[in-house]
């Protein structure tokens, strides 16, 4: 209770100190923790226009600037959750609010960005645990569509976006022989149909990759037949190598499937979920196929597993040189995400990789280790101010802000803790 | 002597002059004679006189008026039983449940008695001509205990011999007991497990309650309300003991649970990892139907996908449950459960003899056991004067591969098998 008084003056008083909405100013006196380097003590950042342009320890604050006081906090880059829903989907159980998944199975011409909800009531509670951009993922069946990079604060989409086009998301089709708890018909599939059924698809998926390499070579000869088709525009930047295929693949066997998929049609590749990833580690590792881990914190896969295995997993793919970031393919949970990176550095992972697993490497999976990801000079000021390491849960979150812009902590679960809180 | 004996041996010999293939009299003389009851005898004349076994010795002399058999190199053992079958209802498996014309109102609570047909007999459904009657007895059975199988409350068993021109000369016991299945009822009561375990609950407490008020108004209809007539209880009171199944370890000790509480005389049937469960089991002294359709694995699974330690051991182990509850003095009777011929069952039998069980246990398990379990040892089951004789004549050990029934004697009447053409194999491999 104390604690918890203690936080709400802090927020009370870093709400009138951080006030106004000028993304200009000098954070002095705090412990940086750049990430990219070494932390700074007593550090100090100058941030114009939502840029950053000077970190180090003799900075001089500039006289037009408004000085904010850090002392005895830690600045951390904000966090990337690389896999959520957020924005896609308000609440799960009704349909109207849902707007993650489109019917079919080639869907490349989707963009998360355009249905991202600005006013979801996630994205206040996920940026106050200082998430500050995440991942929109469509997903499907088949080619689901385009993931988009979004920061958490705007009033639009337009001022969200931060990449439209992150990466291209294909669900792997997998030989499915146990049928989900909800479909219909009997719950085992004899293998031999359900393999009947995947060679259907692959074969579907590598036809549509041909008909699209057709498309790129009619559409730059300029043939007077050629007619524009937004599935094959769509396909186009993942051809030519400028846009990754995320493909979601969870047992070894199709993350093999993926990797040949990949080879064969000469993309770019990141794997997603891959909760077997670690039987396929060297074969990523040779490839430089990077991984978007999903929930550290659940359970086995097979019975058999040994209890630990998804606790394990990151410190494996770290040992064997694989580069992974933490997805929490979510909407409510995203907010959790810097605690699935937590569970993974008490079962082996150092703790600084599990900071980067959220932080530059997802950046730099994203293709946008230019602008976010670290506290470093020419960096957009994604900056979260905490009491302590943001990887523990006691950890307090002060302060937040996206393009050095100082964003509204409140949110539903605050405003909730306060009303129950004064309830007689 | 009374005159109903008389009658009663009168409508013997009528009944036996319908099988008009030989005299009502057999000697098989000079045979090995496992009789089951004691230790096997060897150079032995078992008399077979009326359906009935007239003797049984080395000394015995074979009667004048006797069909003699030969029996140099060869076994008579009692007649198998098959403990839980569908045999004589329609082939070796269950019958699809027919869908109704019109689907009955979804039921709300145990009041609408769901899934409840306790008042079947399968006495009343089984069909003589049915071909898995024959099949059956080919292949050294002689006897079956049938039950309906459609339903949480399925309905009552039969004890009936394999052979005879119509039911009534076959049934042994037209009231074996309740066959209970767990299966819930899809989107009406009861829809889970709990559910269904409370209805059965409710359902015993109920059938007490309408024999106390029957018993009453039996007594003194005149001014008291009249217990409504429920066929469902009635089927339950009916029947002498009540069949519940039991697979796993945690189900066997869920059921023994359920009978307690429910004060009934319970057999298990499943049993296939009962060897977890000795302890419970020994102490309730509880009988187990243990199925001779061991877990296989699927034939049609992906090949990539890892079985879990749990499925593997259970496969594993299964056929090691028959020794183990034999070493624990349990009783214990085999059941063929849907396995498509008699020379299959015996096979599977002989898995369990390869996981530790005695042959002698497992010739057992085929005859006495079953017959002591659904209480029916003083006529069947054993090679002894006064039961009835129900043989069966091989060529060797019965769970030898190339051993061949050479014949079969069904209440006393004496049947050869139809020699086995291959193409009845083929089409055997065909159906599988």
């Amino acid at each position: 209770m104390i604690r918890f008084c203690r936080l709400i003056l802090l927020v009370a008083f870093a709400g009138c100190l951080w006030a106004g909405s000028d993304d200009t100013f000098f954070l002095r006196g705090a412990t940086v923790h750049p990430i990219s380097g070494p932390e700074i003590p007593n550090g100090s950042i100058l941030v114009r226009d939502g840029k950053i342009i000077g970190v180090g320890v003799s900075l001089t604050p500039p006289k037009d600037v408004r000085i904010v006081e850090g002392k005895g906090l830690q600045v951390y880059p904000g966090l990337i959750d690389s896999a959520t829903e957020i924005g896609l989907s308000e609440i799960g159980a009704v349909r109207e609010t849902s707007d993650v998944s489109e019917l079919g199975r080639l869907n490349p011409q989707l963009r998360a960005s355009i249905a991202v909800n600005p006013s979801s009531e996630h994205i206040p509670v996920t940026r106050a645990n200082g998430i500050t951009a995440v991942i929109s993922l469509p997903d499907g069946e088949g080619l689901s569509g385009q993931a988009s990079l979004m920061h958490l604060d705007g009033w639009t989409t337009d001022e969200m976006e931060v990449s439209r086009t992150a990466a291209m998301h294909l669900r792997m089709p997998v030989i499915q022989t146990i049928r989900s708890r909800f479909g219909e018909g009997p719950p085992r599939i004899p293998y031999a149909e359900a393999r009947k059924t995947y060679q259907k698809q692959m074969q579907e998926l590598n036809e549509f990759f041909e008909s699209a390499r057709r498309y790129q070579k009619a559409r730059s000869a300029a043939a007077p037949e050629f007619k524009p088709d937004l599935k094959f525009e769509a396909m186009i930047p993942v051809l030519e190598g400028k846009v990754p295929l995320l493909i979601t693949a969870v047992r070894e066997r199709a993350i093999r499937d993926a990797l040949e998929f990949a080879d064969k049609q000469k993309i770019k590749m990141i794997l997603a979920r891959g909760d077997e990833a670690w039987k396929v580690a060297g074969e990523l590792k040779t490839r430089n196929v990077p991984v978007i881990l999903g929930e550290t914190l659940s359970l086995p896969l097979d019975e058999d597993d040994p209890y630990d295995k998804p606790f394990t997993t990151p410190a494996e793919l770290y040992k064997a040189g694989v580069k992974f970031a933490f997805g929490t393919y979510n909407v409510s949970a995203s907010r959790n995400l810097p605690y699935q990176a937590a569970a993974a550095v008490a079962f082996g992972l150092p703790h600084d990789e599990a900071l980067r697993a959220i932080t530059v490497n997802a950046a730099q999976i994203w293709g946008v280790a230019d602008k976010m990801g670290s506290i470093e000079e020419g960096k957009w000021a994604d900056l979260m101010i905490t009491d302590g390491d943001p990887l523990q849960t006691q950890t307090q979150v002060m302060q937040v802000f996206i393009k050095g812009k100082t964003v509204d902590m409140d949110n539903k679960h605050h405003r909730l803790y306060e009303k129950y809180l004064a309830r007689p | 002597m009374k005159p109903g004996l008389n009658l009663i041996s009168l409508i013997h010999c009528c009944s036996s002059a319908l099988f008009a293939e030989g005299p009502a009299v057999y000697a098989i003389h000079d045979a090995r004679v496992v009789r089951v009851s004691g230790p096997p005898i060897e150079h032995c004349t078992v008399v077979v006189r009326n359906g009935l076994i007239e003797a049984v010795g080395e000394n015995v002399v074979p009667p004048a008026d006797a069909w003699i058999i030969r029996g140099s190199g060869l076994t008579v053992y009692p007649g198998l039983i098959d403990a839980l079958s569908t045999i004589g209802i329609s082939g070796p498996r269950p019958p699809p449940a027919t869908p109704a014309l019109s689907p009955p109102p979804p039921a709300a609570g145990p009041e609408d008695r769901p899934s409840n047909t306790s008042f079947l007999r399968a006495a009343d459904q089984i069909v003589a001509a049915d071909p898995s009657v024959e099949a059956a007895r080919d292949g050294g059975f002689t006897t079956a205990v049938t039950f309906p199988t459609a339903n949480i409350f399925a309905g009552q068993g039969v004890v009936f011999d394999l052979a005879g021109m119509r039911i009534g000369q076959m049934v042994i016991d037209p009231s074996a007991g309740q066959y209970i299945t767990l299966r819930n009822n899809g989107s009406s009561f009861p829809g889970s497990l709990m559910g269904v375990i409370a209805y059965i609950r409710q359902i015993y407490l109920d059938a007490d309650r309408y024999k106390v008020a029957k018993a009453i108004y039996d007594k003194h209809p005149k001014g008291l309300e009249r217990p409504a007539y429920d066929r469902t209880l009635e089927g339950v009171i009916e029947s002498p003991r009540v069949l519940l199944p039991a697979h796993r370890a945690v189900e066997i000790d869920r059921m023994l649970q359920l009978a307690r509480e429910l004060k009934i005389r319970p057999i298990l049937y499943g049993g296939e990892e009962a060897w977890r469960s000795v302890d419970s089991l020994k102490r309730s002294g509880v009988p187990v139907l243990v199925t001779l359709k061991w877990p296989e694995k699927a034939k049609d699974g992906d090949p990539a996908v890892d079985e879990p330690l749990r499925v593997l051991e259970m496969r594993e182990k299964a056929p090691s449950t028959p020794g183990v509850l034999a070493k624990n003095g349990i009783l214990f009777a085999f059941y063929s459960d849907g396995i498509a011929t008699s020379k299959e069952v015996l096979k599977a039998a002989k898995k369990a003899v390869d996981a530790g069980l005695s042959t002698s246990d497992a010739v057992r398990a085929l005859t006495l056991s079953p017959a002591e379990i659904y209480g029916v040892s003083d006529r069947l089951g054993s090679i002894d004067n006064g039961k009835i004789a129900n043989l069966v004549v091989t060529d060797g050990d019965l769970f030898a591969d190339k051993t061949k029934v050479k014949y079969v004697f069904v209440d006393g009447n004496k049947f050869e098998p139809a020699p086995e053409s291959p193409d009845a194999k083929k089409d055997l491999e065909k159906t599988q």
